[in-house]
């Protein structure tokens, strides 16, 4: 990856350049403020007392000891959280097939996984809070667990809630086509189950919540860690009952989300709670151990796939089963059905197949409630399938490049047998593309070539097809029925200079900058007139925030609607004030001017200064600032993710080698920040197929609450990348923008798990869990070798 | 003596000078406080973040007399008297330090949480070796963790840092 930065001034259009960030240099400089940076006046600091236990009753809480300790200001425990809130986070879904599940914000008569919140002490100082924490003693009564969602559906289970029989969520099916004809009739069916591991985002800055009352407003200010402030704000206004104007919610400086703080979580509210009740500032700032162990986990899913294949490899039907890990509840507000029904629904993938069923469960556990990460649901259901499909291209002694291009539909708009309309991609081409930069052939000799030396390369392809732009339509046709607003506004300041707001919250993926190219293009002006601003709900319009690829599609479509109304207006006081038709103006680098007459022109400044203080000259021109809304339709990119891998047989190490990405999101708003994206994810990738896993023992213990025990890849194992894109713009959304970002994480992680089995196939080795640690690896090779596939 | 009793109310508060970025600094600490929270919130030096608190992130790494350290694995008062340098320090005024202006041109930052950890450990590394190879750079770096890049960015800004300041004939430290 190469960035080759331009000077902005020089740039005809700003869409499409490598613009470097204007954000930077705050950031560089250390003087970005992130949660825990921010300290108020008169602040008290809390700490959480949390479970120690999976699954057990509450007998009794002792807060005696810590309450004598001095610089011990309150401790609050479920009762107090209970009569100061609207009630407990029920996350439902008008869905028939699912059932709400409540989550007291503070448990009260029992707890169900290690880590929950228990009770809240509020100190002097942090250090204060913490030893008080220590000092309180619980009594608690055994109640079994449930540690795996498959013995959690059985009917001896340990049940988790009363009001959850059966301890499912949800059971969903999907049946479309003629399916079990299909498979009736095929002349080959592949099988097989695959268990992804359970990790966790863990964002390098952990979740955090400053809440500061004040009484004589009664106004309450938030700040929290969160991707979504406003639509925080929203979901808070209903748990404390206050009107939403009397609150604001702020995400300072985010170091990091890929979804987990698309969450609300019941520290979000409580520190509020604690505030009102105190009537100071509050501050709480997640640890390493609780962003671990009580934040959001994801991804695990036991799963099975039969593909019906015909003598010629032609895929002729998909038939799934997802059992999906919810932990102890279902994560507030999306429901735990993110990782299960997501896996599931995007079992078509690139492959034009007719017949598709799938049936999906959501089980609770005594575990941390399962969330949203970075390609939510999809990485599972993509590790299933495309993992498959190189077990057929195997056992049919096919290629697994040819036998993807053989089942790949066409460039055109595509509606699959699950009902999702792509608008249009280069699902083939970008296959061919990737194999051209990872030379292919050439590396197909050489692991004939290494594999006589006992060395051992492999190759893994994973094309993807990510669903983006997250707004109602990409909700509903994705099993989520819930209605989103999100807006932007853009206002031309008396100077000329133009502020834009957005609903939508950047925490890293660079929006001032990419949205500012936006705004720039759509009015014609300079980009370092523009200023966007995001993540405050006083100041900036209101928006469901950012996850699921949406921003640049929701916040980028409502710029380009409001900054054209703005457009119009500027044209039509300087079409006034030159007395020329405004049609026959054009606005460049912030400047007017008439076409065909270079002499006559005026700056944006000039005509901004006419709209504010010009008075009757203004005419009936309305004001240079205009808000508007975006709800896109379905938009999907796609890409391909190619890793070559060398196994170690002797240790099981995998050594990655190199990786290679082709990402086709419509049209690019800034290339540089894109591959920055797809880098990320594909490094993420590498966590999931080798490192990352949250594991509980038998008894529910939870044994990776630190950085020792929960593996980040490190610039060691992380690899060397080429990135390329293509560009199919969408055919349906403004601008044809297509959302990006997850995509590096849908294909990366069956990408490195398809080269590893592909280097391990001399040994008949089948792949189907992850991680794949050294003791993974040689664990699969000697059951290979004992004859049973490496099950 | 760097490290001496106070006469305040709080039972075992000391006070403890360092020297931060040139500047003689003093405030108090308890003898557990450590050095990260010391920076942060003592010193108001918030630049210095905190990821882990057990010393693998290293997104608190700052430089004690030229060497890069783990500031949440060490206490206060055992900086006393030390030289600390955190990210505050790098840039002159509104100038950034070629190191900062190479991360901003090789977007070797995204969510930029780790990004003062990065920028003090590759500051050690280029004043030790100016012209690290592409496996030196990774090899030094892997003690700092980032979610969000994938090092393809740092990596490639490490480079170009290196050979900016190999053209300006200078160190990190001395531009």
């Amino acid at each position: 990856m190469s960035v080759d930065a331009k000077p902005t001034a020089t740039l005809p259009q700003y869409v499409g350049a490598r613009v470097l960030r204007v954000e930077d240099p705050e950031f560089l400089m250390g003087r970005a403020k992130y949660l825990d940076d921010i300290t108020l006046p008169d602040m008290l600091h809390a700490a959480f007392v949390r479970s120690p236990v999976p699954h057990a009753e509450i007998v009794n809480v002792d807060i005696e000891a810590a309450q004598a300790l001095d610089g011990v200001v309150a401790i609050y425990t479920a009762a107090d959280i209970e009569a100061n809130t609207t009630g407990p986070f029920v996350t439902a879904l008008p869905r028939d097939e699912i059932m709400p599940v409540t989550r007291p914000l503070l448990a009260s008569d029992r707890v169900r996984f290690v880590g929950e919140p228990i009770a809240v002490i509020v100190a002097t100082s942090r250090y204060i809070a913490e030893d008080a924490a220590a000092l309180v003693e619980i009594d608690f009564k055994d109640l079994g667990v449930v540690t795996n969602a498959e013995h959690g559906l059985t009917e001896d289970a340990v049940q988790l809630h009363d009001d959850v029989p059966g301890n499912n969520i949800a059971h969903i099916e999907f049946d479309s086509g003629d399916v079990d004809r299909v498979f009736d009739e095929a002349p080959h069916v592949f099988s097989k189950r695959f268990h992804i591991g359970r990790v966790t985002a863990a964002p390098l800055e952990g979740r955090g919540v400053i809440a500061n009352y004040n009484p004589g407003a009664d106004h309450l200010t938030i700040w929290s860690s969160t991707q979504m402030p406003h639509f925080a704000r929203t979901l808070l206004a209903g748990t404390l009952g206050m009107a939403e104007k009397k609150m604001r919610v702020i995400a300072p400086a985010v170091g990091g989300g890929f979804g987990v703080k698309s969450c609300l979580f019941p520290e979000e509210a409580v520190i509020p709670v604690a505030s009102r009740l105190l009537s100071r500032p509050v501050k709480w700032a997640e640890d390493r151990q609780e962003a671990l162990s009580s934040s959001a986990h994801a991804k695990e899913i036991i799963m099975d796939l039969d593909i019906a294949v015909d003598d010629e490899g032609t895929f002729l039907a998909f038939r799934g089963n997802y059992v999906g890990d919810a932990g102890a509840y279902a994560i507030f507000p999306w429901t735990s059905l993110v990782d299960p029904l997501l896996a599931a629904d995007v079992v078509a993938g690139i492959y034009d197949v007719r017949h598709v069923s799938y049936k999906v469960d959501s089980v609770l556990t005594n575990k941390c409630p399962a969330g949203p990460y970075r390609a939510t649901g999809q990485t599972g259901g993509y590790l299933l399938r495309d993992s498959l499909i190189d077990d057929i291209a195997r056992a049919m002694d096919i290629d697994p490049v040819e036998l993807r291009l053989k089942n790949c539909i066409g460039n055109e708009p595509y509606v699959t047998a699950t009902g999702f309309r792509y608008d249009g991609g280069s699902y083939a081409e970008s296959i061919r593309k990737v194999c051209d930069m990872i030379g292919y052939d050439k590396l197909r000799e050489e692991q004939a070539e290494l594999r006589k030396e006992g060395r051992y390369l492999g190759i893994g392809v994973a094309p993807y097809v990510e669903p983006t732009a997250w707004g109602s339509k990409s909700a509903q046709k994705h099993g989520f029925p819930a209605e989103f607003y999100d807006s932007a506004s853009v206002t031309v300041e008396p100077d000329g200079s133009v502020n834009v707001t957005v609903g939508t919250q950047s925490h890293g993926q660079g929006h001032v900058t990419s949205l500012a190219q936006v705004a720039a293009d759509q009015l014609g002006v300079r980009l370092e007139d523009v200023k966007v601003l995001d993540s405050d709900s006083d100041t900036a319009v209101y928006g469901a925030g950012t996850f699921m690829s949406r921003t640049a599609v929701v916040s980028g479509g409502s710029i380009m609607r409001a900054a054209a109304d703005v457009r119009e207006r500027i044209l039509a006081l300087a079409g006034q004030e030159l007395e020329v038709n405004p049609s026959d103006l054009e606005i460049s680098n912030s400047t007017i001017t008439v076409k065909g007459s270079p002499g006559k022109s005026m700056t944006v400044a000039e005509v901004s200064a006419v709209a504010y203080f010009g008075g009757e000259r203004r005419g009936e021109v309305e004001t240079l600032t205009s808000t508007r809304y975006y709800d896109p339709p379905e938009t999907y990119s796609n890409g391909v993710i190619a890793a070559v891998v060398e196994v170690d047989v002797e240790t099981g190490h995998v050594k990655m080698r190199h990786f290679a990405a082709v990402e086709d999101c419509g049209t690019m708003l800034n290339p540089m920040i894109i591959e920055g994206q797809v880098a990320g994810a594909l490094a993420q990738g590498v966590g999931i197929a080798l490192l990352e896993n949250a594991v509980y023992d038998e008894q529910g213990q939870f044994n990776t609450a630190s950085l020792m025990d929960y593996l980040y890849p490190s610039s060691n194992e992380v690899p060397t990348m080429d990135l390329a894109h293509l560009v199919t713009p969408s055919d349906v959304s403004e601008g044809g923008i297509k959302g990006m970002g997850e995509g590096g994480l849908v294909g990366s992680p069956v990408a490195v798990v398809n080269a590893v089995a592909d280097a391990l196939s001399p040994f008949g080795v089948t792949i189907n869990s992850t991680p794949l640690r050294p003791a993974d690896v040689l664990a699969k090779i000697e059951a290979a070798q004992a004859g049973n596939g490496g099950r | 003596m760097s490290v001496q009793e106070t006469s305040t109310d709080a039972q075992d508060d000391l006070v403890v000078q360092v020297r931060v970025n040139g500047e003689s600094r003093r405030g108090f600490a308890e003898p557990r406080t450590l050095l990260s929270d010391f920076l942060r919130h003592e010193l108001g030096l918030t630049g210095t973040h905190v990821g882990c608190e057990h010393g693998v992130c290293g997104a608190c790494t700052v430089l004690i007399d030229g060497e890069p350290v783990r500031s949440c694995l060490m206490f206060a008062v055992q900086a006393g008297g030390k030289e600390i340098e955190t990210v505050e320090g790098l840039a002159k005024g509104a100038e950034m330090h070629p190191i900062q202006q190479a991360f901003q041109e090789n977007h070797a930052l995204q969510c930029a949480f780790c990004t003062p950890g990065f920028l003090m450990t590759v500051s050690a590394l280029l004043d030790t070796n100016p012209d690290p190879s592409e496996d030196e750079i990774r090899e030094y770096l892997s003690g700092n963790v980032c979610r969000c890049t994938g090092y393809v960015g740092i990596v490639a800004a490490v480079q170009s840092a290196a050979k900016k300041l190999r053209d300006q004939g200078g160190t990190a430290d001395e531009r």
